[in-house]
């Protein structure tokens, strides 16, 4: 019972919630159908029981949103049921048209007790809507732009939109920053409401900021996680879509939900569940280059000793070969020359014993002639010498002969014997005198007589006429 | 061949040695200089992958620059 206190009545919180909980019951007695979009089934496999988060949007926004339970049993009938209609089992992110009741727990709160759904009611608003941009973006023809970029091999320069608080940015971070090869990534995060009415907005405007940055960065990563499902149809907008789709830079998601991929997912150029494995993505990539970069290494030192190893064993084996060549040709060499050697002993040999014997019998021919001759010459020269003897004596008996004449006429002629016999000789100034023509009257004339001399003086010339 | 090509570059380059290793192209006279060069392109690769880059500094500064209103 409620209290009273100074005027006020005063009710415990069971009491209004046991209230609310008899009002309810009262208004709403019966089940009734609703259509509503699931946003996410929430099922619980070990009770088996769901708890869907139920929503209503206009023109994109949510304008209602209630928690509802599905028990085990209704679930296992419902899920047949779309398993038989739709092919596909019941599912987060579907419209669905459902027949519930409202309930209320004290505890709980508020919910819809949902005891039916219609599987033909199948795809909700939030699908449409999927499908809308979906189809636009299509017809732009830029589904696939950003995922035929060719951007860098090595993504690692990364501009993240997310929250500073979010936990999936603080796991993205810790894989990218703790890996243990060593790789270095870049990352600046361009901070951003990443569900719900703003998100878009909030996302296309760090988007613009990126851009006017962009030659800084390889890749933007948009990074959320540890959030329901809820809230998650800003990444169908087709803004946020477009903007994804056209960025010059290959944009990454890890939006961190189990639901159907949104569009931006599948426009991004690459979509990770979770932020963790986007960063597992990037380091991938990374080790997509560092690994054949390593085996390249690997193969080229292997390749290179390898063939240096040829190389030495070709050069090792011409230099065995060249030697043993080189050997024999020596050795061959040599006997050829030993050979030779031995001929031209033998033929010296055999030529100076020729010569020898030449030698020796010119020699004793050469004696032979020698005495001969010798004899012949000392015969020649004794004749000689006995001829050369009577030439001379004939010649000096001759000699003697023809002396006693000459010393007669010598004697005949000398000038004392003729001044004995009455001739003289007369000189002037010394000089003999012989023609009368060389006197003068009063010449000075010396007579020689064989007995003494006249000094006369000339007085009278006569000239004969003689020739 | 640049002397400082890019990374992406100095890959290929790389395994365009590789390949042409790999095919027995190159001479004993070229190994020896083509196992140079590619020891050069994969320093210049680990670095890439090891290498700090970015300063958020200098682009909150160009944020800011380019931020003003208009």
């Amino acid at each position: 019972m409620p209290e009273k206190i100074s005027d006020r009545t005063i009710f415990s919180l069971s009491e209004v919630t046991r209230s609310i909980q008899k009002t309810l019951s009262e208004r709403y007695t019966r089940t009734f159908w609703v259509k509503a979009e699931m946003n996410r089934l929430n099922r619980y496999p070990q009770s088996g029981h769901c708890y869907p988060d139920l929503v209503e949007k206009l023109e994109g926004k949510i304008v209602a949103e209630i928690r509802s339970t599905i028990w085990k049993d209704d679930f296992q009938r419902i899920n047949d049921n779309f398993l038989k209609v739709l092919h596909e089992p019941l599912k987060s992110g579907i419209n669905i048209l459902f027949c519930a009741k409202i309930s209320y727990n004290p505890v709980h709160g508020l919910s819809l007790s949902i005891v039916d759904i219609d599987p033909s009611y199948s795809l909700g608003e939030l699908e449409k809507e999927k499908q809308l941009t979906i189809e636009k973006i299509r017809q732009e023809g830029i589904f696939n732009a950003n995922k035929s970029l060719k951007p860098e091999l090595l993504l690692k320069r990364i501009a993240i939109i997310s929250v500073d608080t979010s936990k999936g940015y603080s796991d993205f971070r810790a894989v990218l920053d703790g890996n243990e090869w060593g790789y270095q990534f870049f990352h600046m995060l361009f901070p951003s409401l990443l569900q719900g009415e703003h998100a878009v907005e909030s996302i296309l405007g760090q988007l613009d900021r990126i851009r006017k940055v962009i030659c800084h960065f390889d890749a933007v990563a948009i990074i959320r996680g540890g959030g329901g499902d809820v809230g998650l149809t800003c990444y169908n907008h087709y803004e946020l879509s477009r903007a994804v789709a056209l960025f010059p830079i290959p944009v990454i998601t890890g939006i961190g939900h189990s639901t159907n991929e949104t569009v931006a997912e599948m426009i991004a150029y690459k979509n990770a569940i979770t932020p963790t494995e986007l960063a597992d993505y990037l380091i991938q990539r990374f080790h997509n280059f560092s690994v054949p970069l390593g085996k390249a290494q690997e193969f080229i030192i292997e390749r290179f000793s390898s063939r240096m190893r040829e190389e030495k064993l070709r050069v090792l084996n011409a230099v065995r070969y060249f030697k043993s060549v080189t050997i024999a040709n020596l050795a061959a060499g040599r006997s050829h020359i030993q050979h030779e050697l031995s001929a031209l002993a033998q033929q010296t040999d055999y030529l100076v014993k020729r010569r020898r014997h030449d030698h020796a019998l010119i020699l004793s021919g050469l004696q032979k002639n020698n005495q001969m001759l010798i004899l012949r010459c000392s015969q020649h020269v004794s004749q000689t010498a006995y001829e050369l003897k009577k030439e001379v004596i004939s010649f000096l008996k001759a000699g003697s002969i023809s002396l006693g004449a000459i010393e007669k006429n010598v004697d005949l002629v000398d000038p004392k014997n003729v001044l004995n016999r009455g001739y003289s000789i007369t000189l002037v100034n010394g000089r003999v005198l012989k023609s009368a023509g060389d006197t003068v009257e009063g010449t000075i004339l010396k007579t020689i007589l064989a007995d003494g001399e006249i000094i006369s003086v000339t007085t009278t010339i006569n000239k004969t006429d003689q020739p | 061949m640049k002397e400082k090509p890019n990374y992406t570059e100095a890959f290929e380059e790389l395994q365009e040695i590789v390949s042409e290793i790999e095919r027995g192209d190159i001479s004993v006279d070229e190994l020896s200089d083509k196992v140079k060069r590619a020891a050069v392109l994969i320093k210049i690769c680990k670095n890439k992958l090891a290498a700090t880059e970015g300063d958020v500094i200098a682009i909150l500064k160009e944020l800011e620059s380019n931020d003003t209103p208009g």
